[in-house]
């Protein structure tokens, strides 16, 4: 049980950890004051306790895929934030556009993984044999977890201004797309979208269920069985948010104040 | 804008055909059935009923899907068409005994 609980709270807290490091590390380049990162932070607590809470309600709309449909959704919030920062940051005229598209992309990632984080946990309350183990595992799993993304976090804030820009763009771009194919993943396991044989089956090289699958899975989105709608939603928005972001690395002025 | 509308009605299902529904029950930790048999190339509807306390996560790396089922609450997850074969599923949460799998023939 213990192993189970570090595994599951240092896989969602590694997914968040990903996206706040970049947008911490965006704050720090784009010298935006901290109050907006520690708004988003409350924010971000208060609606994953809310959501966690409700989780049963909701899983029950829409003829039971109500869960599917509002995390697709902020999937889609995800993806449309990352696009307005990926287009506006380093662009003095654009700076109330960048502040709120950060505050969206990290009140959504931590609404997605900390609600889940939320509602393991609390199925074991008032199981005594149980709860210490798991809120010890979890500890555990949510300290590696944060200590990867500090280490990320570190690393990248050390790299020169330009690298630093580069790198974090970069990851926007990859974390955008991996939003897209992840809601339309969602839309059809809620049989809103169709349902189609997977265009190909890498599971034998990477298994989704694997150390390196799970990394990958959350650096990229990777699945080893997706569909064609898939892998067109996926590279349509890469071509997208890749071309925004040359165009804002080719424009950016590096001196911005508030 | 019209063509946008077509390709989005194409990749929308149809809501006229509805899926069969397959029940599974979450109790002690353990699927109710654990193996559920389906025909080929035909979407289903599985209903999990978590019976539980605790919640479970449905996760099958084969059939693509994942979803969270808090304790005592119901979840709807639509799998297929598929091709003939087995499917393993878990419950991501207490994956030593929550084990199962879909057979599709």
């Amino acid at each position: 049980m213990l192993i189970n609980s570090v595994i599951i709270i240092l896989r969602e807290v590694f997914e968040a950890a990903l996206i706040v490091s970049v947008l911490l590390v965006l704050c720090q380049r784009l010298q935006l004051p901290r109050r907006y990162f520690l708004f988003s932070l409350v924010l971000g607590g208060v609606l994953s306790t809310v959501y966690a809470r409700h989780i049963a309600f909701v899983s029950m709309l829409f003829e039971g895929v109500g869960q599917e449909i509002v995390n697709a959704g902020m999937h889609l919030v995800t993806f449309i934030c990352l696009l307005f920062l990926i287009f506006s940051m380093g662009r003095r005229s654009y700076y109330k556009v960048t502040v709120w598209a950060i505050i969206g992309c990290l009140s959504a990632a931590l609404v997605r993984e900390g609600s889940e984080i939320i509602i393991y946990i609390h199925g074991f309350v008032g199981i005594e044999q149980l709860f210490e183990t798991v809120v010890a595992g979890s500890f555990i799993g949510a300290g590696v977890g944060f200590s990867v993304g500090v280490f990320m976090y570190y690393l990248m804030v050390s790299l020169s201004p330009r690298k630093g820009v580069a790198v974090s763009l970069v990851a926007l771009v990859l974390i955008s797309a991996s939003m897209i194919t992840q809601a339309l993943q969602l839309l059809i396991q809620a049989d809103i979208v169709i349902s189609q044989v997977p265009l190909w089956n890498t599971s034998k090289w990477v298994s989704e269920g694997s150390v390196t699958g799970q990394i990958l899975y959350a650096l990229l989105g990777y699945e080893s069985t997706p569909t064609t709608i898939q892998v067109g939603g996926y590279f349509l928005s890469l071509m997208l948010s890749s071309g925004l972001a040359f165009k804002t690395f080719k424009t950016f002025e590096w001196e911005m104040d508030e | 804008m019209r063509i946008l509308l077509i390709i989005c009605l194409m990749l929308t299902v149809n809501p006229l055909f509805a899926a069969p529904t397959v029940n599974i029950a979450i109790r002690n930790h353990l699927f109710y059935p654990s193996t559920v048999e389906i025909p080929v190339d035909t979407k289903v509807k599985l209903l999990i009923e978590n019976q539980d306390q605790t919640a479970e996560e449905f996760e099958s790396y084969e059939l693509n899907r994942e979803k969270v089922i808090p304790g005592h609450s119901k979840g709807v997850v639509f799998i297929g068409p598929l091709p003939a074969g087995e499917y393993p599923f878990f419950g991501e949460f207490f994956p030593k005994t929550a084990q199962g799998k879909v057979i599709v023939k």
